[in-house]
């Protein structure tokens, strides 16, 4: 077993515990906070498929940014913590059907990827990684890139029209 | 030297010889967080007509920080009852562990560094946007109002002036062709970037005392009206933790506008039989000095008045600066 593959079972580790920890906390902000534990054990296994960029973008944008911002949608709304609601229901078939799901979504996943060619090694491209990236993007996926960002102006306008209107209504009342 | 050890293959005394670099680097840096400490309260008392602490460790107050440090391990660590003590305990945590990250990336001199990644400057501004988590949950789990207030301060100016910060920089990356702090450094050798960009040296400075959270952007921990904000529950050396990520990120800070602005370990024109590592401590020390000053002199903003500046004054300057920079290399290089 060579260090990479210690780190991976580290890192993927952190990962899939980050997750189930998530569904097992019933305190909204403690999930977040487990949440942002998965994102840093993906941004790591970046890292080791050497996308040092698309790792650190990661880190920036999910575990910083993304991650504030739910903070603060959760903490400036009313949430009551009513242990109650979170009670699992249905009974030992409903438990059995969603294991069984489970265990055959895994198989699935597992057959379907285990001859997968992934062709070449990408760890030359490791060195300007960004370099690839933004030639890439500015030439061959134009057109999708100029898409995904007049999608992101749109939401923007959105978000300030919603706003807007919000506070209109409020000053009416 | 040190790059062929980064590159050398991984054995038991590699890590060892890492270990101890590390456990170096440790000191230095607390030592720094030490005296800066001292310093900022040295020079903030005479520039208000004060002496500043003079007591302990000499006629110039030496063993002050010691003294304090020692008090604040020796005092009651105190967890509210209504407070999240999971989240209370961890975030300390949460906020200090990135400030020790980001300093991998930092080219102190060509020989004397630790990592060398591509994306070094991202790196440094991913990781550091990890602290706001912390403080946020260190603010929500205190269960005081103040507390949350200041929590909820730090994560909107730090998410705001980030993007300052990081379209300020640009300038630099489209002159330097690279993200690596290294080249980066490198490519200072003849001019460095604070002539070739001052517009985009001007934004980063005022972004980065703003993510500092120092004055006159000390919002989340404003004392008349917060009382200490996100801090105000923790006591003991929980609060050190946090005292002691803001210090070591004023380090971090310092030395990635010396790399990113003033040269790095470059000297000035015929001066070079001085050593580089001294360049770069004054320079490092320059821009200490200017933050310290800053605090000193400068007025807190309001809160709105934060956010419009951010918003409106800072991120148009620095797209033009961006425009300009593109320009300008497209034409002349």
């Amino acid at each position: 077993m060579s260090g990479t593959d210690i780190a991976f079972f580290l890192l993927a580790l952190a990962a899939i515990a980050g997750g189930v920890t998530m569904l097992q906390l019933t305190n909204v902000v403690h999930m977040v906070v487990a949440l942002v534990m998965t994102f840093l054990g993906i941004a790591g296994l970046y890292v080791l498929l050497s996308a040092e960029f698309v790792a650190v973008v990661q880190v920036l944008i999910y575990s910083g940014a993304i991650t504030i911002i739910m903070l603060f949608a959760i903490m400036l709304t009313r949430h009551h913590r009513d242990e109650k609601e979170r009670q699992t229901t249905g009974g030992v078939w409903h438990k059995a059907v969603a294991a069984i799901s489970v265990i055959a979504f895994g198989l699935a996943v597992y057959f379907g990827i285990r001859r997968l060619d992934f062709g070449a090694d990408g760890s030359a491209l490791a060195g300007d990684n960004v370099k690839t990236i933004g030639k890439l993007l500015y030439s061959y996926y134009t057109i999708p890139f100029e898409i995904v960002s007049v999608i992101l102006l749109v939401a923007l306008i959105g978000a300030i029209v919603l706003a807007k209107k919000d506070g209109k209504e409020a000053g009416d009342k | 030297m040190m790059e062929q050890w980064l590159e050398s293959a991984p054995s038991w005394s590699n890590i060892a010889l890492f270990f101890g670099l590390g456990a170096l680097f440790l000191a230095v840096v607390l030592t720094f967080v030490t005296y800066a400490i001292l310093a900022e309260r040295k020079v903030m008392g005479f520039m208000q007509g004060r002496i500043g602490p003079n007591q302990v460790g000499g006629r110039f107050g030496l063993l002050q920080t010691v003294a304090d440090v020692l008090k604040l391990l020796l005092k009651e660590d105190t967890i509210p009852k209504a407070a999240d003590r999971p989240l209370y305990v961890l975030a300390p945590i949460i906020a200090f562990t990135p400030s020790f990250m980001v300093l991998a990336v930092l080219p102190f001199t060509d020989a004397f560094r630790f990592a060398d990644i591509g994306v070094g400057l991202l790196y440094y501004i991913a990781v550091s946007g990890l602290t706001t988590v912390g403080v946020v949950a260190g603010g929500w789990a205190s269960n005081n109002k103040y507390a949350l207030l200041g929590g909820m301060r730090a994560a909107a100016q730090m998410i705001s002036y980030e993007i300052p910060l990081v379209m300020s920089a640009l300038g630099v990356v489209l002159l330097a062709g690279s993200m690596n702090l290294v080249d980066i450094v490198a490519a200072q050798k003849d001019v460095w970037f604070i002539f070739a960009q001052p517009l985009a040296f001007l934004i980063f400075f005022i972004a980065a005392v703003a993510e500092l959270n120092r004055t006159p952007f000390d919002l989340p921990e404003a004392e008349s009206e917060l009382v200490a904000g996100f801090h105000v529950e923790y006591s003991g050396f929980r609060w050190a933790f946090f005292m002691l990520a803001e210090y070591v990120y004023m380090f971090a800070m310092a030395a990635l506008v010396t790399i990113l602005f003033l040269g790095g370990w470059h000297p000035v024109a015929f001066l070079g039989w001085i050593p580089g590592a001294v360049w770069f401590a004054l320079k490092f020390c320059a821009v200490v000095f200017v933050l310290i000053w800053f605090r000193a002199t400068f007025p807190r903003v309001r809160a709105d008045q934060l956010m419009e500046f951010a918003w409106k004054v800072l991120l148009p300057l620095s797209l033009v600066n961006i425009v300009l920079t593109a320009v300008v290399k497209a034409w002349f290089f």
